[in-house]
């Protein structure tokens, strides 16, 4: 007999909106249907409603926790529409930025990961380290999780030698506790059990599912947008691709621990080469690119991210597009938990599969209305939302 | 007539079911104060001196939540196994010696008695799931039978090492056999470490909560109680968490033996007892702050590879020896 | 080797260690170490504002409103608007807005939020 069990929209190891239909015969899971329409925020059309500046910070917004690769994602493509080049100090900022953000987004999945497979204790151990480098952002930016550090031009901030003094320091103690984490994983039997073996997805399906980031490195295929198409300093500054071929959870485990460890050898190795000079160059409040259209990519801690820009020459963008990682992943996601021949798939490896993917749902939703009585769709403008809205709710002044 | 109104006296109050609810919260919130400790946070806090009337609190507001009997539910068992639930640990308890080498009730081959009543609990967890007829429900009830399957066993191999080592089937006998050594220092101490980790099974806790998964199954059985019931059924909790260290002190640590004062035994059983079931306590905490949850059949392989071959080889030893 | 029961000797450092939870409200403030450069509630000095209204047109919120007083345009602003971004405090043109290390913008009443 089998019969379905919703996950989501409201479920408290995924916070985020999204829902999940297993069908499932007794504990074993037999089909899915991964819903992702639960959030629309409308960012695309807001950024044809604002100046190329403000945009910066509606883009961090996209996600929370990989703000900082975003807001690169974003400051480049205007970058290239504009035909400017940062200073090179600017990009070796931007990198540190980056590699601690991708350090603090990979020990939050840690901690996750551990919390989905009910081992408590190392997720608060986990995120109470993970603390450190919060404070690292914090030092260098002003601001625990949103960085808005980098802008069109540049980084808004410098890093003096104290901070740098600081930035070693906890980049030992960091890399200390990662090492042990990683001793954790790999030795703790009960953690084995639940992560061998689980969630597996064959090199060749992992490439024709179009998945990114850490879950493809874990699947034994080396892609990683830094080495392919480096930007920023990523030429000048060695660091090795990790890639593990046994393709199920443990590997994606393995894949961002060791990537935490390569992040820290990354910052150590750019504090030592940072060059000297200007860290921004000022641009007018209103910019102007020439007509014309650029793409961006960047390696965000969930994997490729990219980002798309058309210019009428105006002060606002003709079109902006975003492609995040998460929505990339969600096929390879709905593959990894449909149980096939000897594969299969319990109700308890649900959420350490789904969560293996490092899911962040808030910049995936898509929206579209359905009339199901009168069998219509149709999309809202913009200004019909934001009608909706005042009229909902009344202004704050 | 005054022996009678001894007795009633001794069922409701001391050693009987008001210490032990004062106990058992006690008991949570020790448990809960340390897994904060081992973790590095700090636990209850605000409700009395370091929180320790957060359990009491946390029960008090469960009482005046709303009681909600969802519309699919078979009403009757589902009203009928929370105070089912409460009232078997309550009445279990009253074998365990607190004050004295005997409990409030006691009689020939009462162990057998009493662990046949443990394994009623996980018949009424499964009842409380399944006629709650949700789908998480159903599956929490599921395992929770699938579990009792693999626990089961080495849990009473493990009792059954040590009555052969007493010789004796009655909680009586088991203590005063003990007032010359205790059984974990003899070669009981694998029955020990077995009956440690099919207790953690038996409580539904870390690395066995299966039955009630909260990252997979949302509450599993217990998912669609609310108020008062849900209350019963937490309090139940703890009594039963009390009576699994009070048992493991019992039948290993000499239960309430140790040097006492000639007139002041009451008091000095009573907290010798307290101390050696919070050690079991202690152990008990520990185990769950250092794994993850195994899946049901990954459980079961375990104890059927491992936990009942070793508790057969504890059988065997024991009574080689003795 | 897998080794059940690999953190037995952190878990048991960890008992003998201070907590790493700081009691909210305040009771251990000194323990809150905020770095030079927070962006923090917003403070705005009079004397120095020239109204330019430059402020006005970098914020990203619309968190800023431009209101004219006895010595003429300034700005006010809405904290409950405000994503503490910087942008108004890095393109003032005279240094009179600063970010401080306030982070506690919560009140009951929105006027409280206001920064004038």
């Amino acid at each position: 007999m089998s019969f379905y069990i919703p996950i989501g929209p409201q479920h408290h190891v995924h916070p985020e909106p999204l829902l999940m239909k297993f069908k499932v015969e007794g504990e074993q899971v037999i089909d899915v249907e991964i819903n992702v329409s639960y959030t629309h925020r409308g960012i695309e059309k807001g950024f044809e409603y604002r100046d190329y500046m403000k945009g910066i910070f509606l883009a961090e917004r996209i996600c929370g926790i990989c703000n900082a690769a975003h807001t690169l994602c974003y400051t480049q493509n205007i970058e290239q529409l504009l035909g400017k080049e940062i200073p090179p100090r600017a990009k070796y900022l931007r990198l540190i930025v980056e590699e601690l953000s991708r350090i603090h987004s990979h020990l939050l999945w840690l901690g996750l990961a551990a919390h989905q497979i009910g081992f408590e204790t190392l997720f608060m151990y986990v995120w109470r380290d993970r603390e450190k480098v919060l404070d690292l952002l914090e030092t260098i930016t002003g601001n625990r999780v949103v960085t808005a550090y980098n802008t069109i031009g540049g980084v808004r901030r410098d890093i003096t030698p104290e901070i740098e003094q600081k930035i070693r320091k906890s980049l030992d103690y960091l890399e200390e506790r990662t090492k042990y984490f990683k001793k954790v994983v790999m030795e703790e039997p009960t953690v084995l059990v639940r992560t061998q073996n689980v969630g597996i997805l064959k090199p060749r399906e992992a490439i024709e599912l179009f998945a990114v980031g850490p879950v493809l490195r874990a699947s034994g295929i080396k892609h990683d947008i830094r080495a392919d198409d480096p930007y920023i300093a990523h030429d000048e500054v060695p660091f090795n691709v990790v890639t593990y071929d046994t393709c199920d959870v443990y590997a994606r485990i393995l894949v961002r621990v060791d990537e935490i460890l390569e992040c820290i050898n990354m910052v150590r190795y750019s504090l030592d080469h940072l060059p000297s000079g200007e860290y921004r160059i000022r641009m007018p409040v209103i910019v102007r690119p020439p007509p014309g259209e650029s793409v961006s990519r960047v390696e965000a801690p969930r994997g490729e991210l990219l980002h798309y820009v058309r210019s009428d020459g105006s002060d606002k963008p003709y079109r902006y597009k975003v492609r995040t990682p998460t929505l990339a992943n969600i096929p390879s996601t709905a593959r990894m938990l449909t149980s096939r021949g000897d594969y299969i798939v319990y109700i308890a490896d649900i959420p350490i599969i789904f969560g293996s993917i490092d899911p962040c749902l808030c910049c995936t939703g898509r929206v579209m209305f359905i009339d199901i009585e009168k069998s219509k769709s149709w999309v809202w403008t913009y200004n019909e939302l934001v009608r909706y809205s005042l009229k909902r709710f009344e202004r704050h002044d | 007539m005054i022996e009678a109104l001894y007795k009633i006296i001794e069922m409701i109050l001391f050693p009987g079911f008001a210490f032990i609810g004062v106990l058992s919260l006690l008991y949570e919130w020790i448990d809960r104060k340390f897994y904060a400790r081992l973790q590095n946070r700090i636990g209850p806090l605000y409700a009395g001196p370091h929180g320790i009337l957060q359990p009491l609190a946390d029960f008090i507001k469960l009482l005046s939540k709303e009681d909600i009997i969802p519309e699919g539910a078979d009403k009757f068992l589902f009203t009928l196994t929370p105070i089912l639930f409460f009232a078997i640990n309550l009445l279990l308890t009253l074998f365990l010696p607190i004050c004295g080498t005997t409990g409030v009730i006691s009689f020939t081959g009462d162990l057998i008695f009493f662990v046949a009543l443990l394994t009623i609990i996980s018949i009424l967890v499964y009842t409380a799931g399944m006629a709650s007829t949700n789908r998480f429900a159903t599956i929490g009830a599921e395992r929770a039978v699938l579990q009792l399957i693999g626990y089961e066993i080495p849990f009473m191999l493990s009792i059954v090492s040590v009555a052969i080592s007493s010789r004796s089937l009655t909680i009586k006998n088991i203590v005063e056999s003990q007032s010359s050594i205790w059984h974990i220092l003899g070669p009981n101490f694998l029955a020990f470490i077995i009956f440690a980790i099919t207790a953690q099974a038996e409580l539904e806790r870390i690395p066995f909560d299966i039955p009630e998964a909260e990252q997979e199954i949302v509450a599993g059985w217990l998912v669609e109680y609310s108020g008062k019931k849900l209350a019963l059924f937490r309090l139940g909790k703890d009594v039963e968490t009390l009576l699994l260290c009070g048992l493991g002190a019992t039948l290993f640590l000499g239960g309430p033996l140790g040097p006492v004062v000639p007139g002041l035994e009451i008091v000095f059983y009573t907290l010798y007892f307290i101390i050696k079931s919070i050690i079991v306590l202690l152990v008990l905490t520990t185990l769950r702050a250092l794994f993850a949850r195994l899946r049901v059949d990954q459980m079961l392989v375990l104890s059927w590879k491992y936990l009942i071959p070793l508790s057969l080889i504890s059988v065997l030893i024991v009574r080689v020896v003795f | 080797m897998p080794r059940p029961g690999y953190m037995v000797s952190e878990i048991y450092k960890n008992l003998l260690k201070k907590r790493a939870t700081i009691l909210y409200p305040f009771k251990e403030r000194e323990l809150v170490h905020l770095p030079k450069g927070f962006r923090g509630r917003i403070i705005f000095n009079r004397d120095k504002c020239i109204g330019c209204q430059m402020c006005f047109r970098v914020c990203p919120a619309q968190a800023i409103k431009i209101i004219e007083d006895e010595r003429g345009k300034r700005p006010i602003f809405f904290m409950y608007r405000c994503i503490y971004c910087g942008s108004c405090a890095e393109y003032c043109p005279v240094k009179a807005i600063e970010l401080s290390d306030i982070f506690e913008n919560i009140a009951f009443n929105k006027k409280d939020l206001l920064v004038k």
